[in-house]
């Protein structure tokens, strides 16, 4: 399989509003205020209205992200992306992170698998019907 | 089938982020900044969330709603909706779940309902209730 770097985005959090134990697990929701992206085709900024994180700790000690949130593009494009995740690790890890600690990224599981709509054309390569590998360029 | 009142619901919304036209339909996302709710065993107001709104050519249009309530005395719910509104004949549904940890609430988690939806000019107003 190959794969090719898309965008790197960074995320700013509100407080998180803490569900807590529901029949499938712990849940807590978490309104993201804002952020940034970058890659090779495009860039811009995360609109805090309508985006969020809404985590399920399961019973086994994964977390289950379900992400959404709303781009804006530097030249004025709007593209919903929605993200499933899971996030696990050993014990001692899971611990640092929560209490904020900067952690190897290597020594823990954290993999989301983005979906992209967007009605702009230039971007609709994001769109899983053009986001085929025959449309990839040539390198 | 029987069912009696479980809240009445009223959103407030931020200016819509239109994605515009995607292949699924044309997407709208309506930011939920706040809002009350209200019933016999439950009052409180709406922490926030938002509806992804999706239009079809023949003008319905799919909701796919996530908030957080909070009730006056500390709980909060977490709820999702799914829900068809076609404003043409007037139909605005929708099907409501609720997650909780308090126990005080905890006949939210296993109930199912449905809500009546109206749209209003300083946001919806969702009359949900309880399927006995």
């Amino acid at each position: 399989m190959n794969t090719r770097l898309l965008m790197t985005l960074r995320v700013t959090v509100a407080t998180p509003q803490n569900i807590a134990a529901v029949p499938h697990g712990t849940r807590r929701t978490v309104p993201i205020t804002g952020g940034d992206f970058d890659g090779p085709w495009l860039r811009g900024s995360v609109l805090p209205g309508g985006s969020g994180d809404w985590l399920l700790l399961r019973a086994d000690g994964v977390l289950e992200l379900d992400f959404r949130a709303t781009l804006r593009t530097d030249d004025g494009a709007l593209i919903s992306m929605r993200s499933f995740g899971l996030r696990h690790g050993p014990p001692e890890v899971m611990e640092a992170l929560a209490r904020g600690e900067a952690v190897d990224p290597a020594a823990y599981y954290f993999r989301t698998t983005p979906r992209f709509e967007t009605s702009h054309p230039s971007i609709r390569i994001l769109e899983p019907s053009h986001n085929r590998g025959n449309r990839r360029p040539t390198r | 089938m029987n069912a009696r009142p479980l809240m009445r619901l009223r959103f407030t919304t931020a200016p819509v982020e239109e994605i515009g036209l995607t292949p699924h339909g044309t997407l709208s996302i309506f930011p939920i900044t706040g809002g009350s709710f209200e019933g016999e065993r439950l009052r409180g107001t709406v922490l926030g969330g938002a509806d992804w709104v999706t239009a079809a050519a023949d003008g319905t249009r799919e909701l796919d709603l996530r908030v957080t309530l909070e009730t006056d005395d500390g709980a909060l719910i977490h709820m999702t909706f799914t829900g068809v509104r076609d404003d043409a004949n007037h139909y605005f549904r929708t099907l409501p779940r609720f997650e909780t940890a308090a126990p005080k609430y905890a006949f939210l988690n296993r109930l199912l309902a449905v809500g009546v939806g109206e749209g209003h000019r300083d946001g919806p107003v969702h009359t949900i209730e309880e399927i006995l």
